[in-house]
């Protein structure tokens, strides 16, 4: 265990590596720093003061190579961009934003607050929702009720997400005053208020893929001969149900949530954008459309990271659910 | 159950129930500034928070018109003096009991019990240094090189800078001192300081009116430096006003508190009492509540600022009453105004529209140093730009694209300042295709077609707004033309590119606007002075249009006071313009603001900056509104709870029927 773990920790680090070359290419070898500069600086600036925000950003270094220093020195190799961008990132050291100075881990930090806020609950309410009913319809299978959820979860999945935003503010918050139409306020006695529509929606827009993918799981299950076993011992429906189909279900549901875990910090772009909640979500869109590229490779990047955690921990969570599995 | 439960716990109200009766208003921002810095802050955003976090020497009589400048953290209006060597001088006392908002920054340079200081005449010179001060970028530097020395102080600093590293090294303001300070900005004791400037400036006494000249403190700028987790400076204003930045997240929200230490809360200055003159017809109107008048200011105890990305969920919070007031957004307009007049469901809500002209121009520019529109094409590029004026719509395109919201212009000089005539027609702003197919042959375009080579005309419309609502407004004016034969392209870049263009020369036909600093004339026609052309000093002029008589008029006008001798110069100029057509003056904006029936004093700030302490609220009859506007509406989760009932039991009944 503790020796596929170290390797797939090295396969993993040689993953970030590869990544941070193709952010390198991409975000380096696609804009002039001058055009960030002005993005960053406005329209009635002294071309000094361009030249100026170049050095303060580091973005005057040669791209891989600094001829100024002797083929010798270090500092050939290290006095450059490539070499500055691996340095920040594999340190942790974000540096500040393109777009207005402010330091980005300043920034990480004061958004997972509000992204986990709203995450969590969407996450953990989407869980349960989509379990039960797949759990619910699998046991109804080729009923009314079976199809009639089928083609509810259809019908869900064939809306785009935009729609349930736009339509849920309009419904929920201006027609039926439910909830606030968007907004955020982290005063505890008004959070829940700003957060219920975007998790509602959230759970809307992602139920009908679950339930689907959990029903298939369990519909296979459930025509095995273990349950058949269970059923003639006498076991109860909801016995059957719950002790034995959805824990011998668990790996590929495994699969699905603890690839999903790590993203709860990253938030969900849209959701946030749209409701106005200061996540890291809505850093990352702000970030692409305020041209602050600095901001956007440190999102990108711990995208990238997290996502080769999930994956491990996905590995890991197969030993935990299912004995039978060793990682070698 | 459990949804009933949540359902009857649940609101819309966005704001903590505590604060349902207290005096605060709510407004919204879009993004955040990129910068408090008094010296920098050039977006109405920002002076959203800078014209109520700091107070200003001078500031404009809040319901005169025309504007009228009145004294603010002095003791009066200065007057010019003519000074022993000639020089003109302005010469300002302060009053007394001025002290910044407490703050961490004079702790770290006075000791622990130290939070605050009294303003001093010094801390006007230090702002006037920083606008001095190349490194700070202020966009209103050149505006004030009539100050004696005060260019010449800039080129010092930045050549010291370049010399010695250690000096650059230095806190600002010890620079500064080193420097040698502004010969032209004289500190007499701790409460007077003086302007003297090199050449006559009538319009100086403005820019003392905005916060750029506010009282900076040196140790604000010093101790927010952006290093060891301090903030910088550009985030963290620290000013006298009568509110300060409580908190400032830019993410979602800002909060602007009543200061308790102002200034105006112990003196009778004028800015500090609302006043009881001005226009008559205002209290009539009711933009301003007779019983304000000659109550001590301010009025609020917060200005609260949540962040609103899309404007129809802004525009619907307003509507239930979140917003205290709101402009209204184009899908709605029709049924908000109807026949320019606030429609009968809105009025019965009690909302009060106001409509205000702003001073502000909107228009298409020729670059005059292009070869075929400019002024190189003599009397033939003139007469394709008469033409081509002639084709464009004003007042349809403000039909078409601003819900008429706008004034046709038919000269530089918008509504309310001097030199404004409303009866004045501008022959060349009256569209008629007829006479300008004609003046096209004369110009030898005739059907778009060059009579010299026989080749069609080609023009290209530049511009860095890559917006499809922008390109739409845009092919308007281009369909205009080709009425007339005249085959414009348009030219889409991204703006860094067509800022690159402009800084090259590399354009032809152009959109631009302008918002007026300070209300004079001048403001505006300075913007086709041959000295401020974009092409050789990087000036506002962005037609680069040069004109030898147009700029003698100018400065003969420039300053002049508001007499009918400069009224005649100005007509003159606009004379000029009118035949010359460096732009086709397209209109001025005009303001529709909407205010629920609590929110008093509503006035619009025109050309002043939005200044809350004179804007007051009645939080009762908020709450009251608010509560009958939102009460949730529950019976569909009812209604859905039953329906799903309806629909499983016979299900389940029939399932274990079978199974039985």
């Amino acid at each position: 265990m503790v020796a596929y773990l170290v390797r797939r920790l090295a396969y993993g680090f040689l993953t970030v590596l590869g990544v941070l070359l193709l952010l390198f290419v991409l975000f380096f070898t696609v804009t002039e720093p001058e055009d960030i500069a002005r993005k960053a600086l406005g329209e009635r600036v002294p071309p000094e003061a361009i030249a100026q925000w170049i050095v303060n950003h580091g973005y005057d270094k040669p791209a891989v190579l600094n001829t100024e220093h002797a083929v010798t020195d270090v500092k050939r190799y290290s006095d450059t961009l490539l070499f500055e961008h691996y340095r920040r990132m594999l340190t942790f050291d974000f540096g500040r934003s393109d777009a207005d100075d402010a330091p980005i881990s300043g920034r990480l930090l004061a958004g997972i607050g509000p992204s986990l806020g709203l995450t969590v609950p969407l996450f953990t309410l989407g869980l349960l929702v989509g379990l039960a009913l797949a759990l619910f319809v699998a046991f109804f299978r080729e009923t009314y009720i079976d199809r009639s959820v089928l083609v509810l979860c259809m019908l869900a999945m064939s809306v785009a997400a935009l729609l349930y935003i736009i339509g849920g503010q309009y419904l929920v918050g201006l027609l039926l005053k439910w909830f606030p139409i968007s907004g955020y306020d982290p005063d505890p006695s008004v959070v829940a208020r700003f957060l219920a529509l975007p998790v509602l929606i959230g759970v809307l827009t992602g139920f009908g893929g679950d339930v689907r993918f959990y029903r298939t799981i369990f519909l296979e299950e459930t025509g095995r001969d273990y349950v058949r076993t269970a059923r003639a011992k006498g076991a109860g429906d909801m016995r059957v149900m719950v002790r034995h189909v959805l824990r011998n279900a668990l790996i590929p549901v495994l699969t699905n949530i603890v690839m999903a875990i790590p993203f709860l910090f990253t938030g969900v772009l849209l959701l946030e954008s749209f409701f106005g909640i200061p996540g890291l979500g809505a850093v990352t869109v702000e970030a692409i459309q305020g041209n602050d590229f600095s901001t956007l490779r440190t999102m990108v990047y711990i995208g990238a990271l997290l996502f080769i955690t999930g994956q491990i921990l996905t590995d890991v969570s197969y030993t935990l659910a299912d004995p039978r599995i060793r990682l070698k | 159950m459990l949804a009933a439960t949540i359902i009857a716990a649940c609101s819309n109200n966005p704001y903590p129930d505590a604060d349902q009766d207290a005096k605060v208003l709510y407004t919204s921002f879009r993004e955040a500034p990129r910068t408090l810095d008094p010296a920098v802050a050039y977006t109405s955003t920002a002076h959203h928070i800078t014209a109520n976090v700091f107070d200003t020497a001078l500031e404009y009589h809040f319901r005169k018109r025309p504007y009228e400048l009145i004294p603010g953290l002095v003791e009066s209006v200065p007057s010019p003096e003519v000074r022993e060597d000639g020089r003109i001088a302005y010469r300002f006392t302060l009053r007394e009991g001025i002290r910044f908002h407490a703050d961490a920054c004079f702790v770290r340079y006075h000791g622990q019990d130290q939070r605050t200081r009294a303003v001093q005449a010094s801390d006007f010179a230090f702002a006037l240094m920083r606008l001095a001060d190349p490194a700070v970028n202020s966009p209103i530097r050149s505006s004030l090189f009539a100050v004696n020395d005060f260019k010449s102080f800039g080129d010092r600093l930045v050549s010291m800078r370049m010399q010695d590293k250690s000096f650059a090294g230095l806190p600002v303001h010890e620079q500064y001192e080193m420097a040698g300070g502004i010969d032209g900005v004289l500190v007499h004791g701790t409460g007077t300081f003086e302007i003297a400037l090199d050449q006559p400036d009538a319009q100086i006494l403005y820019w003392f009116a905005l916060p750029f000249t506010t009282p900076t403190a040196w140790e604000a700028v010093a101790y927010y430096d952006g290093n060891e987790g301090r903030e910088r400076f550009a985030d963290h204003p620290v000013g006298t006003g009568p509110f300060r930045l409580a908190a400032y997240d830019k993410q979602y929200r800002f909060v602007l508190a009543a200061n308790e230490d102002w200034y105006g809360l112990k003196s009778a200055a004028p800015g500090s009492i609302f006043p009881s003159e001005g226009e008559a017809h205002d209290i009539a109107s009711g933009v301003i509540d007779a019983a304000s008048v000659g109550k001590p200011l301010p009025f609020l105890k917060r200005v609260e600022f949540r962040r609103e990305r899309e404007s129809i969920p802004r525009f619907n919070k307003f509507l239930q009453g979140y917003y205290d007031a709101g402009d209204i957004v184009k899908e709605s307009f029709d049924s908000v105004v109807q026949n320019d007049r606030l429609s009968p469901e809105m009025a019965d809500l009690g909302m009060k529209l106001e409509k205000a002209a702003e001073p502000t121009v909107y228009y298409i520019g020729f670059n005059m140093d292009d070869p075929v529109v400019g002024r190189a094409g003599g009397d033939r590029s003139r007469k394709l730009r008469q033409a081509m004026s002639l084709a464009i719509d004003a007042e349809r395109y403000l039909k078409l694209f601003t819900n008429g919201r706008g004034v046709p212009a038919q000269s530089v000089l918008p509504p309310g300042l001097f030199g404004h005539d409303a009866g004045y027609r501008n022959p060349y702003r009256q569209p008629d295709l007829e006479r300008a197919a004609a003046l096209l042959v004369e110009a030898g375009y005739a059907n778009g077609i060059d009579a010299e080579s026989g080749a069609p005309l080609k023009l290209t419309f530049d511009t860095g707004n890559t917006t499809s609502q922008a390109k739409l407004q845009y092919q308007f004016h281009i369909n205009a033309w080709r009425k007339l034969g005249l085959d414009v392209q348009l030219a889409v870049t991204n703006y860094n590119q067509f800022q690159a263009k402009v800084r090259r020369g590399a354009y032809q036909i152009f959109t631009w606007g302008w918002i007026a600093d300070y209300p004079d004339p001048e403001n505006f026609l300075f913007l086709l002075e041959s000295s401020k052309a974009r092409s050789e000093s990087e000036g506002p002029n962005t037609a680069n249009f040069k004109n030898a008589a147009y700029d003698r008029l100018f400065r003969d006008m420039e300053d002049m006071p508001n007499t009918e001798e400069r009224r005649r110069l100005i007509v003159q100029m606009l004379e000029i313009l009118e035949r010359e057509r460096p732009w086709i003056e397209l209109y001025f904006r005009e303001n529709y603001s909407l205010s629920h029936a609590w929110l008093r004093n509503t006035k619009p700030f025109g050309l002043t900056y939005p200044t809350y302490k004179y804007v007051d609220i009645d939080p009762v009859k908020r709450a009251d509104l608010r509560r009958g506007w939102n009460a949730p509406v529950t019976w569909p989760l009812y209604a859905l709870a039953l329906l799903v009932i309806v629909l499983v039991a016979p299900g389940f009944a029939t399932f274990y029927r079978e199974r039985q």
